[in-house]
């Protein structure tokens, strides 16, 4: 019974009797843990974010420690990655994406010089083997998260060194060869993995034997042969492949005499042989691509496939160019080349609805060079794996966790043919041995991580101030030389720094906007770490469902939903 | 009538009394000693929840800001306007602190009296006066004027949000020039409102109070770096709050901290701190916004959203001039950063934490 | 100690002796010496109280309404237009059963503006909630201002003492001022329960539904009609400590059996005492109103009981209706066998002067065959014009 008090007064904090949560029309909040872009857009999973939140607070091995759970060599892919995560990240909307890249590779040199223990475990002494053949890096990648996931690993190298193509085909102009034994010898060098070089599949150790022997089979032999090259038929008589010179060049320092030189692809390998050969002393050096140069306009799909930094410093260096292009007749004086005729072509939409290049009759122009080095990719050896290549050549691979047809055996990175980074290998060897991990246990597939990704306009960029990227050192033109590193070390301050600019899209970084701009008081702060990773937890017996918080939320953690919360829940 | 019968009419009354708020009064329930996280919350909270402002309500907002840092030994006179009336419909109450409601134009001098009354009790419990704009701006103002002069120690705040929003939306001398209200609607005749805002912190600045400032609901930090301010000042302190409604505005309550932010960056709301009634300080504007922006989000102008109408792009230039006048005026323009106008930034914290040190 | 004191020196003094927290009040035009005198006290260091100096009377109200809200002994003073500018306020003070005391120095209400003796004023303000005192003489006043405090903290109820205009306030006569060891005596601390208090924070002045409205009503006449015995038993017990009386709700003089009865409120009332001495053999019962708000109805029922007439004085009027005592003293009598019939008089409206033969001129009127059951009485109609009377 009501009992109506003198003067009508009323008492403290009484209205908490009167749930306004059921004035809620249709959406109340929730926390939304989305991908940050760099985390959706890294080939080796890495989750950017969460080691930059390390860095933030100044934990400098967990930052590491949370780095080296996907990727076991940041040290390699600070130097040769090509950092799709800068390119996704949601900073460019404020001013210009962090330097992701250049702490990566900070934080790998930085474990090294540290000697910080990985965070893995040696495996049992009885525990299943995973047999991987190939020592670059998805082989490693494999090889390294078997012990992650309690497994055994044993390599099959052909060569006498692991490395794979970080040692064959990238100059140590971008790795440099101390940067790369560190931190291969430290991951080599775990308990659970061995490895055995010279061994080459199809010749020292079969297939089967390998299936029959091991828990499982992950191949990971690479790309060693090139593709073949002709133009109508035609090679010039002393054809140099590129991926051969380049081989060639980093185990004996020498190039084929020439002084005007046509490359004729667009990967990283042209680019590397391109800026060698200029350093090496050729006069003129012209990359003939199909691909086209970045621009405001240039379509993403058309650009040409190069770590952006590298292609800057080739043209710094003075590499021409050509784009949109491509080789149509080499015109040969008797065996000896004076010269190329290119085209223009570019890739339209045929009738059939597909891309298709198209070469533009009339507008032929010839190169003048002596040399016309291809370098249009690669292609796999397939000594030793003949039944499981598919028809176009490379392992057939069918999913994400590149299975083959063959049960037990998985076909990871390059060879996959749809690969093309030292990235996408080292997340290959993770989702492979993942796959294999989730079979020895009886699940049927790994979990995968469907979180949406957080685009820029999710977030609110009010609360972050504008602050210029860091500035990386560089050597000068002049000073290049075959050995010497070009790109520097960013150094502790300035990682730290490029740390702070970090927006943790996605993701609660505790900034107590929702706490404060509530009007109703339905944010609650929460003492420890709530369950969903934030720092808060709506009431919603008193929520009514503005939507301030989500509107205010810096990263887009906070997120409007259907509401289906019923009183008393 | 069967047991069950009775039952179900017992829970259908429960339910009735659940919907329109008649609940018995039971013994006091002893709030904010429990162990529930709600108890724990590490601010004060003056401001309850379960009150029934509109969902996005700035005012609910600026209020609940200002009693966390005003404190517990505090007293409340509230004038009649929203506030009042969403915080205490009997018999409940969302104040954890003393307060008390008597009319809606004399929260200065009810105010006043329990100052004095502390006084010659010899207590230190400051006493704090709210109104809306139309108990400040308007009815309330002689008993505020009043107030500032016989230098009482009240911290006076006063809720801007443009009109008289609880009677329904009428215009007050707060309510900027061209907008549309109930008592000045647009129309074939008419483009809103044909009087400007009242410059009100003039007006207190002519009573040469120790303290006097606006702020923003936008800018949380700032306004509760003011409110400690003048809680620390033992005399007449002045504060007035945007804090945009919803409901009047007419914008979706989710944009209210927007729509509030705009309205600093275009300098239609200049804020602004003064001592003694000299310009003290200024929140810089890093980059300034069109009026447009500000003016787009909400309903109250929408018919100055017509570029085909001279009359529309007259307004519109109208209260662009307006701004760009405070902006001149107050000398608004910031480069850099300033510890002022961090606020919203310092709350991210994150990128300032070791950045640039 | 007897001294020879203007009325509003002597209100001063009285509330001087309640030592009151807080004090507020405003020279609105017209006002009376009170605030003049008490500033002066508080000045010359013999009352420490904080005085309130408020820009309007509406002001005033409101801040002797924090103050007592605030748990503060709260006082004002105002007249005529004030308390009108006030009435929203008082309203509200006594809707939120807030204890305090206000002096009403009763006043004509303009138009035409006239700051001479009449009751429209506090009649103005019947309506409000407050227990209305209205009293006879400057002691009375000093008397019933100290004895209002303790009502109204009794009751939680504001109390307003209505006293003349000018007849009182600005005339000098002979007061027995207690001391302040009296009063301090016989007067307790000051106390309000639902004071704010940060310790046990009350919401005052809530919202309040159509759900419990007429409840809160009911309740807020309940208690004024409660306050009846607490105003008796208060002057009772004044009396007791001070050896005089203010008559308590009302005081009845003249011979038991009596047929005429004049009943009237305030200075009046002295009036018409020294009129009925001067007349002969005139037989008639005078009736002191002294509690106006609440009426005592069962008094006011004994008091006329076996009259044949009774003259109800008026000193406002309700246009279109007439006297505002005397109705509701019809409204009190209707149904009583035997009632007096009822002769309800306006006199010294706007401060006309009020002689002691009147008295006779009242008298005779009973059997006058011409009159009108309610008549402004003093006033002259042939001065108005034949279509104005």
């Amino acid at each position: 019974m009501v009992v109506i008090n003198r003067g009508a007064h009323a008492e403290p904090g009484t209205s908490l009797e009167f749930k306004t949560g059921n004035w809620r029309s249709s959406e109340c909040p929730v926390h939304v843990h989305a991908k940050a872009p760099c985390h959706a857009a890294c080939p080796a999973g890495e989750d950017q974010q969460a080691w930059f939140a390390w860095l933030q607070e100044g934990h400098v091995e967990e930052a590491w420690r949370e780095l080296v759970s996907k990727n076991p060599l940041p040290s390699v892919t600070g130097r040769v990655c090509p950092h799709p995560c800068e390119t996704a990240c949601n900073r460019t909307s404020i001013d210009s994406a962090l330097a992701i890249h250049n702490v990566e590779r900070w934080l790998g040199d930085e474990a090294v010089a540290k000697g910080w223990a990985y965070p893995v475990e040696a495996p049992a002494e009885d525990a299943p083997c995973v047999a991987i053949v190939g020592a670059g890096p998805g082989g490693l990648s494999a090889a390294y998260h078997c012990l992650r996931n309690g497994l055994r690993a044993e390599i099959f190298e052909a060569l006498p060194e692991a490395g794979g193509l970080l040692r064959s085909a990238i100059p140590p102009t971008r790795l440099p060869r101390p940067a790369l034994d560190a931190e291969l010898n430290r991951l080599l060098a775990l308990p659970g993995i061995k490895l055995n070089l010279r061994c080459k599949l199809g010749r020292d150790v079969g297939l089967d034997e390998l299936k029959h022997s091991h828990a499982a089979v992950i191949l990971a032999p690479g790309c060693g042969l090139s593709k073949e090259w002709n133009i109508d038929g035609a090679v010039p008589t002393d054809l140099h492949e590129g991926l051969h010179l380049l081989r060639e060049f980093m185990d004996h320092g020498e190039f084929p005499e020439a002084r005007r030189v046509a490359v004729h692809g667009g990967g990283n390998t042209a680019i590397d042989l391109c800026r060698l050969m200029k350093r090496h002393g050729v006069e003129q050096v012209t990359l003939i691509t199909a691909s086209a140069l970045p621009g405001p306009d240039t379509d993403p799909e058309d650009l040409i496939n190069v770590v952006p930094r590298e292609l800057e410093e080739a043209l710094e260096e003075g590499i021409e160019i050509i784009e949109h292009a491509t080789v149509k007749r080499l015109i040969m004086k008797g065996s000896r080349m004076t010269g190329v005729e290119i085209v223009a072509l570019k890739k339209l939409l045929g009738t059939d609805g597909r891309m298709h290049r198209v070469q533009f009759e009339g507008t032929e122009r010839v190169v003048s060079v002596d040399m016309v080095i291809p370098c249009i990719g690669e292609r796999v050896d397939p000594e030793g794996m003949h039944n499981l290549m598919n028809r176009w050549h490379y392992l057939d691979a069918r999913d994400r966790w590149s299975r083959t047809p063959q049960e037990n055996v998985h076909a990871i990175g390059d060879a996959r043919g749809d690969r093309g980074t030292v990235a996408e290998a080292i997340g290959d060897g993770r989702l492979a041995v993942e796959a294999v991990a989730a079979r020895l246990q009886g699940r049927a597939d790994p979990v995968e991580d469907t979180r949406p990704e957080m685009p820029a306009s999710g977030l609110n960029p009010v609360y972050f101030g504008r602050i210029s990227r860091t500035a990386v050192p560089k050597l000068p033109v002049a000073e290049r030389t075959f050995e010497a590193e070009i790109e520097g070390d960013i150094g502790r301050m300035a990682a730290l720094r490029e740390a702070t600019r970090c927006l943790s899209c996605g993701n609660c970084l505790a900034c107590d906007n929702c706490w404060v701009m509530c009007p109703d008081n339905a944010v609650i702060k929460t003492a420890e770490l709530a369950s969903d990773g934030s720092h808060y937890v709506f009431d919603l017996d008193f929520c009514k469902g503005c939507g301030i918080c989500a509107k205010e939320c810096p990263t887009g953690f906070i997120q409007m939903a259907e509401d289906t919360w019923h009183e008393g829940d | 009538m069967s047991d069950n019968d009775t039952d179900q009419r017992a829970e259908r009354l429960a339910e009735l009394r659940e919907k329109f708020g008649r609940h018995p009064v039971e013994p006091k329930k002893p709030f904010h000693q429990g162990a529930s996280l709600r108890d724990r919350q590490p601010r004060f909270c003056a401001l309850e929840s379960g009150h029934r402002a509109c969902q996005g309500c700035g005012e609910a907002l600026a209020a609940r800001l200002v009693m966390e840092c005003a404190g517990p030994d505090v007293m409340v006179a509230n004038a009649t306007g929203c506030l009042e009336v969403f915080t205490t419909p009997w018999p409940q109450s969302a104040w954890q602190v003393p307060w008390v409601h008597s009319l809606f134009e004399n929260s200065a001098a009810v105010a006043s009296g329990m100052e004095a009354a502390m006084k010659a009790r010899g207590k230190n419990t400051k006493i704090l006066a709210f109104g809306g704009d139309g108990g400040t701006y308007d009815i309330g103002f002689q008993a505020l004027s009043g107030m500032l002069e016989r230098y009482h120690n009240i911290l006076y705040v006063c809720y801007d949000n443009e009109a008289y929003m609880n009677t329904g939306i009428q215009r007050s001398s707060s309510t900027p020039h061209a907008a549309s209200t109930t008592t000045s609607p647009a129309g074939p005749e008419r483009m809103g409102k044909r009087h400007l805002k009242k410059d009100l912190l003039g007006i207190i600045a002519a009573h040469h109070i120790p303290y006097s400032a606006s702020a923003s609901v936008a800018y949380p930090a700032d306004l509760q770096r003011k409110v400690r301010y003048a809680m620390g000042i033992n005399g007449p302190t002045f504060l007035v709050v945007h804090s945009p409604c919803p409901l009047g505005w007419k914008h979706d309550s989710h944009l209210t901290i927007e729509v509030a932010r705009r309205a600093v960056e275009c300098g239609l709301f200049p804020i602004v701190e003064m001592e003694r009634g000299e310009l003290a300080n200024v929140m810089p504007i890093r980059e300034v916004r069109p009026v447009k922006d500000y003016l787009a989000l909400q309903g109250r102008f929408g018919h100055l959203m017509k570029p085909d109408d001279p009359r529309a792009v007259e307004e519109l230039t109208h209260l662009q001039a307006l701004a760009d006048y405070n902006i001149t005026y107050f000398n608004l323009r910031g480069e850099g950063e300033d510890p002022a106008d961090t606020v919203g930034i310092s709350q991210v914290a994150r990128d300032r934490a070791a950045g640039e040190a | 100690m007897r001294e020879a004191l203007e009325g509003s020196q002597a209100i001063a003094r009285a509330v001087a002796l309640c030592e009151p927290d807080v004090v507020a009040a405003y020279p609105i035009t017209p006002q009376t010496h009170i605030v003049e005198n008490l500033s002066k006290l508080v000045a010359d260091g013999e009352l420490h109280t904080e005085f309130v100096s408020v820009e309007s009377e509406f002001s005033a109200a409101s801040v002797v309404l924090g103050a007592a809200a605030s748990g503060a002994r709260a006082y004002t003073a105002s007249s005529s237009q004030g308390v009108l500018l006030m009435a929203e306020v008082l309203f509200n003070i006594a809707g939120m059963r807030i204890p305090l005391v206000m002096t009403v120095a009763n006043r004509a209400v303009s138009a035409p503006l006239n700051i001479w003796n009449d009751h429209a004023d506090s009649m103005a303000v019947r309506d409000s909630g407050w227990i209305q005192l209205h009293c006879e003489n400057n002691q009375e006043a000093v008397d019933t201002t100290i004895q209002a405090f303790r009502i109204s903290q009794e009751t939680d109820l504001p109390v307003m003492v209505c006293m003349d205009g000018f007849v009182l306030t600005h005339t000098m006569e002979v007061i027995d001022i207690p001391t302040i060891a009296q009063v301090r005596k016989w007067l307790p601390p000051f106390e309000f329960k639902r004071a704010l208090d940060p310790s046990d924070p009350k919401s005052l002045g809530a919202l309040v539904g159509p759900d419990f409205f007429p409840e809160v009503r009911h309740s807020h006449h309940a208690a004024v009609t409660k306050a009846l015995p607490v105003i008796e038993k208060t002057d009772r017990s004044w009396a007791r400590a001070f050896k005089r009386g203010c008559g308590g709700l009302l005081t009845t003089e003249g011979p038991k059996d009596a047929k005429i009865g004049i009943i009237a409120m305030g200075s009046t009332v002295g009036t018409l005492r020294s009129g009925l001495a001067k007349t002969e053999d005139a037989g008639v019962r005078l009736i002191k109103l002294r509690a106006f708000r609440p009426l005592p109805e069962e008094a006011l029922r004994e008091a006329t009981r076996g009259l044949d007439h009774l003259i109800v004085i008026d000193r406002a009027i309700s246009p279109g209706l007439g006297g505002i005592l005397g109705t509701e003293i019809k409204a009190v009598l209707y149904g009583t066998p035997d009632a007096p019939r009822i002769h309800n008089h306006a006199i010294g409206l706007g401060g006309r002067d009020i002689p002691e033969t009147i008295v006779g001129d009242l008298l005779s009127a009973i059997e006058d065959p011409d009159a009108t059951p309610f008549s402004v009485f003093d006033a002259d109609l042939t001065m108005l014009p034949p279509e104005d009377r």
